[in-house]
């Protein structure tokens, strides 16, 4: 069908400039640009607002023009989060994110490779269709179960209590993303490894690992960014200040002093911060893996 | 469970030293931390170590610590039904006895107090705090401007409204999305029109008691003044925990509201000179014209209550004992509740009340909550939390007017004596 | 040949590998499998989340079958999954064939759109109170009357932004989706149909739409099971009110059981929750027809 009829196209492509090689025609897409440019305002604004509205004081807020940048800006509501004990959220949240993040990737990593390799095992297709009817169970429905657990655990008030259910409920997704990359490694390159003589514990490691990071990074950047801003279960499972995560500490805060809005602003900030700076630092990956790992 | 315990690192069940829940909020909050510094520098050996809560979050917080075992040594709340549920479930110590013991202690406080403390017959928790009657406030510069008097009944209060919206004042400021400030409304109409037996019956367990004719005029009255643009206007997103019901009060965008006795330290702190200046005015809820009700009836908090988690160790349940005997309502704490605008329940202050400069304020409150002939409490606290909570999940439909009074009594009728 | 050296070698490995997937196996079983049976038996009994757990058999299934909330909660969760995903689907749709095509804008634009991802729901949700407070927020300070309305107030201006917000926060995830599959549609496609004088519209709605139906699919699962189970950013911005307005049903389950203490009909609430979400699941995989334990790359 189009086969035929791309060898003659294939010559005219170069006279086509510098652009795409999919994709719709090259006349001026009128509508999706504007709904760009549209949305990107509506992005814009909130963003842009809470920035220029941490920078300035309390009490020249109420009078200022809001869509304005401070006159004088004003560290003064960072330092007022800072000394609400932000730092110590901040740390709760990365020891929860890490600690669930790479236990979670890594055990889902080495299922995924094992149902990928070892299909003809029962088990392991049953295993499969468990994870797969995982990706539907809510965490907000198991949430008072999960609660008797860590009580019956003696869990109850600690980070530990926030971990271990997000370990449990990022596995179905993750080992379905890992299984669907593992698939497309060449099942010739898992011969050549069995000749040269590797068992299964080393062709994981040796060959899958790196052929499948991509898809690696990309589940784990997923899960740290769920994790990360999760709400339900600390707001369950902790009670502590000392315990509290970010997006916790965040809901804590804006309800003792929503009055003070730029402080509310400054603590939107901070909690939000790390997961931009991790963003400039990743974002290639991220998109990529996403947009591959979802399209699918 | 024979785990060990080492994993946990929850306030119950440390050994260093007791642990209280409290609510934040200025000025109490500094009043509270203040009595705990005070104890803890005077009982080197007895630490208690305190977190703060707001309003909202704590009802349902304190419910989970409870639950998970991790409770507080000592318990803060409004007694009544809450309390109820954690005497049958017998996570609060039974202090009948001990109150026995340690006559001295019982007999400085008004013994009205220890009602909503008393469960079937035994005693679970100490009286503490102030008095918190609901009170209406109005701000008499605004009153003024528009030349007119405070209300001496339901009918004035029905005619002020259309004067003050014609400009563009809001009769009454409302923080509708925290539920328990459109109950007020209630509590006080029900009692003006039929008299505290109507709400008894309901508590009492009367089948269809809220079927009462007393009752659906109340309910009624309430959208009436929903209708007329009573409240001000987007009411129901307004929170108080925020305090922004209050600023709206002593900005002057609302000419009244109806708040509790403890609004007025934070309109004192957070108002300027509002209260300072002599604008703020506060009368009883007026009467409705043919009620039954007594003028002097109240509603609201008679006191607020400290409980002992029956899960702590010995040695914490000794330094709270302590801190009841020593450290609740001392002289210091005593005195600096009165300077919030707050009368403690303790015997024979008077003197010290008429001393303070908020004397008008103090003695008014230590009236109303005196000479009341029934001081009922607050319906949600008074209720266990299950038809407390549909209470006012109704009252909050009632108010956005999407339900009708009949409704209400029917939806209420159902989970009666629960 | 080789292939019965594999075998030999491989049965001895095989053994092994059910014992890599273990770990996760445990971890899932004990915190999201149990928690589920657990739900399931907690439906069974009065509970206060204070006192003991007493069994009382279908109390809190029929207090909750006959309970007009449940069926509220359900309508809402309803609504707001149908209404953000048809306000998140077309626009994902346009906005991600629209990213495909233009080089120069693309890259600034995916960096910017992909924002609103990072953001915790619980900021977003606080971002946008103060945003719209009725007298201290954005419409307040410039004037604008649409944007001063008493958004939080008025169950169907609550309801709408809730589904704003969402989409907020969610359509720039879908875009991208949309990008990555428009973009791996055969240019030849499009030059095919502008050879036969095909415009715009007409290659969008004959070409592009059909390559993207498994597209579709997947992401209106994500956006249908994951709206099913909506709760940080609904308790942070509404609380479900005012009133019931916006009570989803895990709102509603939360409320049931942590603020009323009724534990079990929450519980029965929750069963509810995970037998519809398996549900969907299972019937949009079912439209989709897709086999996942195949490669999707042609020919591997």
């Amino acid at each position: 069908m189009s086969t035929t009829l791309t060898r003659p196209q294939q010559q005219a492509a170069p006279h086509r400039e510098r652009q795409h090689r999919t994709g719709p025609a090259r006349r001026p897409n009128w509508l999706g640009g504007l709904t760009s440019v549209l949305w990107l305002a509506i992005v814009i604004i909130p963003i842009y607002w809470v920035l220029i509205t941490s920078f300035k004081a309390q009490s020249s807020y109420y009078v200022s023009n809001p869509m304005l940048p401070p006159g004088e800006p004003t560290m003064q509501n960072y330092r007022f989060v800072i000394q609400a004990d932000f730092i110590q959220y901040f740390v709760n949240s990365v020891i929860v994110t890490a600690g669930a993040v790479i236990p979670a990737v890594t055990v889902s990593f080495m299922a995924a490779y094992a149902i990928v390799r070892g299909w003809s095992s029962r088990f392991l297709r049953a295993a499969n269709g468990l994870f797969l009817m995982g990706l539907a169970i809510p965490l907000q429905a198991t949430i008072i179960p999960i609660y008797l657990i860590i009580i019956r655990l003696h869990l109850y008030d600690s980070l530990l209590a926030l971990i271990l259910p997000s370990i449990a409920f990022a596995i179905p997704l993750s080992v379905l993303v890992l299984a669907n990359f593992i698939r497309d490694v060449p099942k010739e390159l898992f011969e050549s490894m069995r000749i040269d003589g590797a068992n299964e514990w080393t062709t994981l490691w040796r060959l899958a690992a790196p052929l499948t990071r991509p898809a690696i990074v990309t589940v784990s950047v997923y899960n740290a960014l769920t994790i990360w801003n999760s709400f339900l279960l600390p707001l369950i499972l902790i009670q502590s200040p000392t315990q509290r995560t970010l997006p916790l500490a965040l809901w804590n805060f804006q309800g003792q002093f929503s009055v003070n809005v730029p402080a509310v602003a400054a603590a939107v900030v901070l909690t939000t911060l790390p997961i931009l700076v991790l963003y400039a630092f990743g974002r290639r990956q991220l998109l990529g893996g996403l947009a591959a790992g979802f399209s699918r | 469970m024979a785990l060990a315990a080492c994993g946990s690192s929850g306030p119950g069940s440390s050994s260093g030293g007791a642990t209280y829940w409290f609510l934040n909020g200025q000025p109490q909050e500094g009043v509270r931390t203040g009595a705990v510094d005070r104890f803890n520098k005077a009982n080197p050996n007895e630490k208690i170590t305190f977190t703060t809560f707001q309003n909202d979050a704590y009802k349902t917080k304190i419910k989970t610590a409870i639950g998970a075992g991790q409770a507080p040594t000592i318990i803060w709340g409004w007694g009544g039904g809450t309390l109820r549920t954690y005497a049958k479930a017998g996570q609060v110590e039974d202090l009948t006895s001990w109150f026995d013991q340690n006559s001295k202690v019982k007999d400085k406080l008004f013994p009205s107090t220890f009602g909503a403390a008393t469960i079937d017959g035994k005693i679970y928790a100490m009286p503490c705090e102030t008095f918190q009657p609901i009170v209406l406030y109005y701000n008499k510069k605004v009153f003024s401007d528009v030349g007119v008097q405070p209300p001496q009944s339901w009918g004035d209060i029905m005619d002020l409204v259309p004067k003050f919206n014609a400009k563009g004042i809001a009769p009454f400021s409302l923080g509708g999305q925290s539920r328990w400030t459109n109950m007020m409304w209630l509590e006080f109409l029900f009692d003006r029109i039929g008299g505290s037996e109507v709400f008894q019956a309901v508590f009492d367990g009367e089948k269809d008691a809220w079927s009462n004719p007393a009752a659906i005029d109340a309910l009624t009255k309430v959208q009436d003044l929903v209708k007329a643009k009573g409240f001000i206007e987007g009411f129901s997103s307004i929170t108080a925990d925020s305090n922004a019901d209050q600023a709206l009060l002593y900005t002057g965008k609302a000419a009244m509201m109806l708040h509790g006795s403890w609004s007025y330290g934070i309109q004192q702190s957070d108002g300027g000179d509002f209260v300072s200046s002599g604008s703020l005015g506060y009368m009883n809820f007026p009467p409705v014209d043919g009620g039954k009700g007594d003028p002097s009836d109240t509603v609201g908090n008679p006191a607020q209550y400290l409980s002992i988690s029956s899960k702590a160790s010995d040695d914490q349940k000794k330094i709270a004992k302590d801190f009841f005997t020593k450290g609740v309502l001392d002289d210091e704490e005593v005195k600096q509740w009165i300077g919030t605008g707050g009368v403690p329940i303790l015997k024979g202050t008077q003197d010290l009340l008429a001393k303070d400069k908020n004397a008008d304020f103090l003695t008014f409150t230590y009236d109303i909550a005196s000479k009341a002939k029934t001081f009922a409490q607050s319906w949600d606290q008074a209720l266990t939390p299950t038809p407390a909570e549909t209470l006012l999940d109704n009252i909050v439909k009632l108010f956005q007017l999407s339900i009708s009074p009949q409704q209400f009594a029917d939806n209420m009728n159902a989970v009666i004596g629960q | 040949m080789s292939t019965s050296t594999t075998h030999q070698r491989g049965r001895g490995q095989r053994g092994f590998l059910p014992w890599l997937a273990a770990p996760a196996l445990v971890f899932f079983v004990g915190f999201a499998v149990i928690p589920v049976v657990g739900v399931l038996a907690l439906s069974f009994t009065t509970w206060d989340g204070i006192g003991a757990i007493q069994p009382s058999g279908l109390t809190s299934w029929r207090a909750m079958l006959s309970d007009p909330g449940l069926l509220h909660a359900i309508w809402i969760t309803f609504l707001v999954m149908i209404a953000s995903w048809a306000v998140q689907t077309p626009l994902s749709i346009l906005l991600g064939t629209f990213l495909a095509g233009h080089q120069r804008y693309r890259g600034v634009l995916a960096v910017v759109y992909f924002i609103p991802l990072l953001l915790s729901s619980a900021a977003i949700a606080i971002t946008y109170k103060a945003l719209l407070d009725p007298n201290f927020g954005l419409g307040a300070g410039l004037g604008i009357d649409f944007l001063s309305q008493d958004w939080l107030g008025r169950p169907t201006l609550a309801f709408s932004l809730v589904v704003f917000v969402v989409s907020w926060q969610f359509i720039p995830f879908h875009s991208l989706i949309y990008q990555g599959a428009v973009r791996q549609i055969p240019q030849s496609m499009y030059e095919a149909a502008q050879l036969d004088g095909a415009g715009r519209a007409r290659q969008f709605f004959s070409i592009t739409l059909p390559q993207l139906k498994y597209t579709i699919i997947t992401s209106s699962t994500l956006m249908i099971v994951g709206s099913l189970t909506f709760f940080d950013l609904i308790f942070v911005l509404t609380e479900g009110g005012p009133g019931d307005a916006t009570r989803v049903l895990a709102l509603d389950m939360y409320k049931r059981g942590f603020q009323a203490s009724l534990m079990g009909p929450a519980s029965v609430i929750a069963v509810i929750l995970v037998l519809v979400g398996l549900a969907l699941a299972l019937l949009l995989r079912r439209l989709g027809g897709r086999d996942a334990s195949q490669s999707q790359i042609e020919g591997a």
